[in-house]
């Protein structure tokens, strides 16, 4: 693959890709304050 | 070369809307209390985890406007432009929350910045911020009722109207009863729905569009400029611009401030960076088909560049692709007008009410009412502004220079207790009138009288970069920075910043401010304020 094309397709890939980290750890996030909730017998909001 | 938008039926139209509406409703039954507590109502129960608050703050922060806005900043600028529109809405909710830390220190128990303002001032300080917020959430609602009746009327045979009116009905719908819970709890949900389609969706149009081989080829008819990730076009048209309004937007926003208020206190700075992040990356990511679709020589429907992504999706992907990005759209203006009509029963609940009508003594259950009933004021306003399609650019330039003028006075108050009401009340009134002139050119910007705003403009970005470092760096490097910056700025802005009038009468509101508000604090001989007696006023209203 040409660099200009490699470069470009980072470019523009990059940011689904940092999208789906960014989602997943906001999944994992929640899942461990609804865990939390549960545990104090407390209201998740 | 022009093209035709895909139709769904109506009876498509209205079942995804039925569905993403009446799912959402029905997900608010699961945490739907009987009766309903007055503080949790605005700011849940002040605990809100990392991953709720961050979706929370993500959602919010994204709506209709900002990849549509993106992408025309791709399509206008090339390269550089979905970076100088993201970039800087992203840095927006990262620089308050250092400021943020300071707000809830100060008062642990708020509900809006005006209540801490009210606490440090008096109501005349506090109804200046709390009008800008409520102007601000009500433009922000009729931008997205707008955007539904938009999306609705491109892609379906409904009418435009019919869009607004489902959009305003669905969202009163699910955040009338449990207020600025329901708002967070379906912001989650909101975004995994929106975050999860973007992932799929922008590389999909990428290899319709024939892969980044097509791209880089089309990236061949473009300007200099546009093929440049430094043009200076781009900075001085949309990044600058944009840059210098992240503190005034994140100052003067309540959605902001409720969630600063509502989140545990030792996660602030966690989910500010998350949101950063997530926003950053979606409306990049999103911006990108704008600059796609101009490597591919596209026409935007009706010379509208909002237009671009429906035009893009419609034409190149599946019709499942593109009931996708349906949900992807109503899913963003949704989650930003639950959030706007949670601000604005909160400001009129706290603010209005609670110390201005009741004067401390609130009765909780009328507040609730109250509450409820400004949502409802809240989406016939919004509908209506929507529906008659009012120019609002004369409110939306107002709220602008209204946010920018406050930056300076809010943020000095919280900090440095010299300073007063008087210096607050007027800093910003004569900033606005100054910036009036400029904006509206109500004067020749010509000889002595160009190089006096030029100087108060450098002035003005000599602030903005002043109190970002002070947020992360302290008071020291803040002022280091400051005066580094108002040096640069002054040498570069002179005979040369007149020609960028929205840009000079945003710094100039920055700056005017700045100096009046220092000024007339440093010349007052009011005693310092006792900055503990803030938490002392500012209590919850249940346990009154």
């Amino acid at each position: 693959m040409d660099m200009k094309v490699a470069f470009y397709t980072f470019y523009i890939l990059m940011w689904p890709a940092l999208t789906l980290g960014v989602l997943f750890y906001i999944c994992r996030a929640v899942w461990r304050d609804v865990k939390e909730a549960k545990k104090n017998n407390q209201g998740l909001v | 070369m022009d093209l035709e938008l895909y139709q769904f039926s109506t009876t498509t139209v209205l079942l995804m809307l039925a569905a993403f509406y009446g799912g959402t409703y029905l997900l608010t039954l699961l945490i739907r209390k009987k009766k309903e507590s007055t503080d949790a109502f605005m700011v849940a129960n002040e605990r809100i985890g990392i991953g709720l608050a961050s979706s929370s703050m993500t959602a919010t922060w994204i709506w209709a406007a900002s990849f549509y806005a993106a992408a025309t900043s791709g399509y206008t600028y090339g390269v550089s432009g979905p970076l100088h529109y993201g970039l800087w809405g992203a840095l927006m909710i990262l620089f308050i929350y250092p400021f943020g830390q300071r707000f809830r220190k100060l008062a642990p128990k708020a509900h809006t910045l005006g209540e801490l303002i009210h606490a440090r001032h008096g109501s005349s300080s506090q109804l200046i911020l709390a009008i800008s917020n409520v102007l601000g959430s009500t433009i922000s609602l009729m931008v997205n009722f707008t955007a539904a009746g938009a999306l609705v009327s491109v892609l379906s045979p409904l009418s435009f109207q019919t869009g607004v009116l489902i959009a305003g009905f669905g969202v009163l719908a699910y955040t009338f009863w449990s207020g600025f819970r329901a708002a967070v709890f379906t912001d989650f949900v909101q975004l995994v729905a929106l975050m999860a389609i973007a992932v799929v969706i922008i590389p999909a149009v990428l290899f319709a569009m024939g892969g980044p081989s097509a791209f880089v080829t089309g990236l061949e008819g473009l300007t200099l400029e546009q093929q440049s990730f430094f043009s200076k076009t781009a900075f001085l048209e949309q990044g600058a611009p944009f840059f210098f309004a992240v503190l005034a937007y994140a100052i003067g926003n309540q959605t902001i401030s409720q969630r600063l208020f509502a989140v545990d206190k030792e996660h602030i700075k966690s989910t500010f960076i998350t949101a950063t992040l997530g926003y950053g990356a979606i409306v990049i990511g999103l911006g990108m088909i704008g600059l796609l679709a101009l490597s591919a020589g596209i026409q935007p429907m009706d010379g509208d560049t909002n237009n671009l992504i429906p035009q893009v999706v419609s034409t190149y992907l599946s019709p499942i692709m593109i009931a996708l990005f349906f949900i992807l759209v109503i899913s963003s203006l949704s989650s930003t007008a639950d959030s706007d009509l949670c601000a604005l029963s909160a400001i009129i609940m706290a603010d209005v009410y609670g110390k201005n009508i009741a004067k401390d003594n609130p009765d909780p259950k009328r507040m609730l009412l109250i509450g409820r009933v400004t949502m409802i004021v809240a989406t016939m306003v919004g509908i209506i502004f929507a529906s008659f399609a009012l120019d609002i650019l004369v409110m939306l330039v107002f709220v602008g220079a209204l946010w920018g003028a406050i930056v300076f006075p809010v943020i000095a108050s919280v900090f440095w207790d010299k300073v007063t009401n008087a210096a607050f009340t007027w800093s910003v009134v004569i900033a606005m009138i100054m910036f009036c002139l400029v904006r509206f050119e109500l004067i020749p910007l010509t000889g002595a009288i160009a190089y006096f705003f030029e100087f108060i403009s450098s002035i003005g970005a000599a602030v903005v970069i002043g109190l970002m470092a002070f947020a992360f760096l302290g008071i020291r490097l803040g002022v280091i920075f400051a005066i580094v910056a108002g040096v640069a700025s002054m040498y570069y802005t002179a005979d040369f910043l007149r020609d960028y009038t929205v840009l000079m009468a945003s710094l100039t509101a920055f700056g005017v401010s700045t100096i009046v508000c220092t000024v007339m604090s440093l010349m007052s001989k009011a005693p310092r304020f006792d900055f503990r007696t803030i938490s002392e006023e500012v209590q919850s209203y249940d346990n009154q």
